[in-house]
């Protein structure tokens, strides 16, 4: 896999898996979080960087270069936070890979027409359940 | 018209009241049960007591081509969502929020809510009028500063007192809309004469107004 540089927005536990894991593979990875205690759930393989901050607001997003980045990872406890920077990455910046989590599926539907890769944890649980009581999918 | 008032408090309630003043029709969405309660109690209009930012609430608020939806919630991200919601799903055709970052007036028009307001936006606007005031003029921006709009009193010695409009030699780009002359609203035609202390107003371009007044306050 190519070196990539990567945006992770929301450290919790879902945001700080997924940064620790990426700066695993050896990408570049910054995460942002308003609250700088979220970033003790980085494990101490993540050599990326820590930047505190509300990734609602453009200078924060540009300061961590959004600009040059290729791939942005929204994980923030809200989904309209979500949505919304994801719009920003979209429209604004023209990001190519854009991940976010949802768990209100009616709002996917924002996404419609974008490139924007929304994750449900409600279907994913509902898929796994059905798997293992054997039921079709 | 069918106006939708999604979130907020006592900007809700207020508006609520002017509008139903207006005699439109209002539906009001908002999570607050007490707030909820004593809307319905004041009012004779549907409240739904839900989260506006969730489709379903949207839904059963029976939002459908709604005229005009107002985000009120203090979240400028929910905000946002509501207004994508309700014009996406539900047709809504004109939708209008606040927000407390006065920085997301520009980008949330650019990512197509129709209508933003900052308080801090409008604050700065009203404080860079004020202190025009000195220099005996003063300043509506609209559409996004993109135009102005001056009010500015001709002073007696001016070249142009006494003269008809016609007869002026106005720099490019200068239209007087309208000339007032206490109690008198004037809209001015090429005879039109203007006479010391009345008040012009100009619509113009930004970069043009500091001609514009100099112009007017030329004296020879």
């Amino acid at each position: 896999m190519k070196k990539h540089k990567i945006i992770v927005v929301g450290c919790g536990r879902l945001g700080a898996t997924i940064a620790t894991k990426m700066s695993e593979y050896g990408h570049d990875v910054i995460v942002i979080d308003s609250d700088p205690d979220s970033f003790r759930k980085l494990n101490d393989s993540f050599s990326g960087y820590e930047q505190i901050g509300d990734g609602t607001d453009l200078t924060v997003l540009e300061n961590a270069n959004i600009k040059n980045t290729k791939t942005v990872v929204l994980t923030t406890d809200s989904d309209n936070t979500n949505i919304f920077i994801a719009h920003v990455c979209f429209y604004l910046y023209d990001i190519p890979n854009i991940y976010v989590r949802l768990t209100d599926n009616d709002k996917g539907t924002l996404f419609e027409n974008t490139t924007i890769k929304p994750i449900y944890p409600f279907k994913l649980s509902l898929n796994a359940f059905l798997e293992m009581v054997g039921e079709p999918l | 018209m069918r106006i939708v008032i999604a979130g907020g408090k006592h900007q809700a309630d207020f508006l609520i009241k002017m509008f139903l003043a207006d005699k439109h029709d209002i539906t009001v969405i908002n999570k607050d049960e007490v707030f909820s309660n004593y809307i319905s109690t004041e009012n004779d209009i549907p409240v739904f007591q839900s989260d506006p930012s969730k489709a379903y609430a949207l839904s059963d608020a029976a939002i459908d081509h709604s005229d005009i939806l107002i985000a009120l919630s203090d979240k400028d991200t929910e905000n946002y969502v509501i207004c994508k919601l309700a014009k996406k799903l539900f047709n809504v055709k004109k939708c209008v929020c606040i927000v407390s970052n006065p920085k997301n007036v520009r980008i949330f028009k650019k990512m197509g809510i129709d209508s933003v307001i900052s308080s801090t936006y409008l604050l700065g606007q009203t404080v860079k009028t004020e202190l025009n005031v000195e220099k005996w003029f003063r300043t509506l921006s609209i559409e996004d500063e993109k135009i102005v709009m001056t009010e500015i009193v001709v002073e007696d010695n001016s070249d142009i007192v006494n003269k008809r409009l016609m007869d002026i030699v106005f720099p490019r780009n200068i239209n007087i809309s309208c000339v007032f002359r206490d109690p008198e609203v004037i809209i001015p035609n090429g005879h039109t004469i203007i006479k010391a202390m009345d008040k012009l107003i100009i619509i113009s371009k930004p970069e043009e107004q500091d001609e514009i007044v100099r112009f007017i306050h030329k004296t020879s």
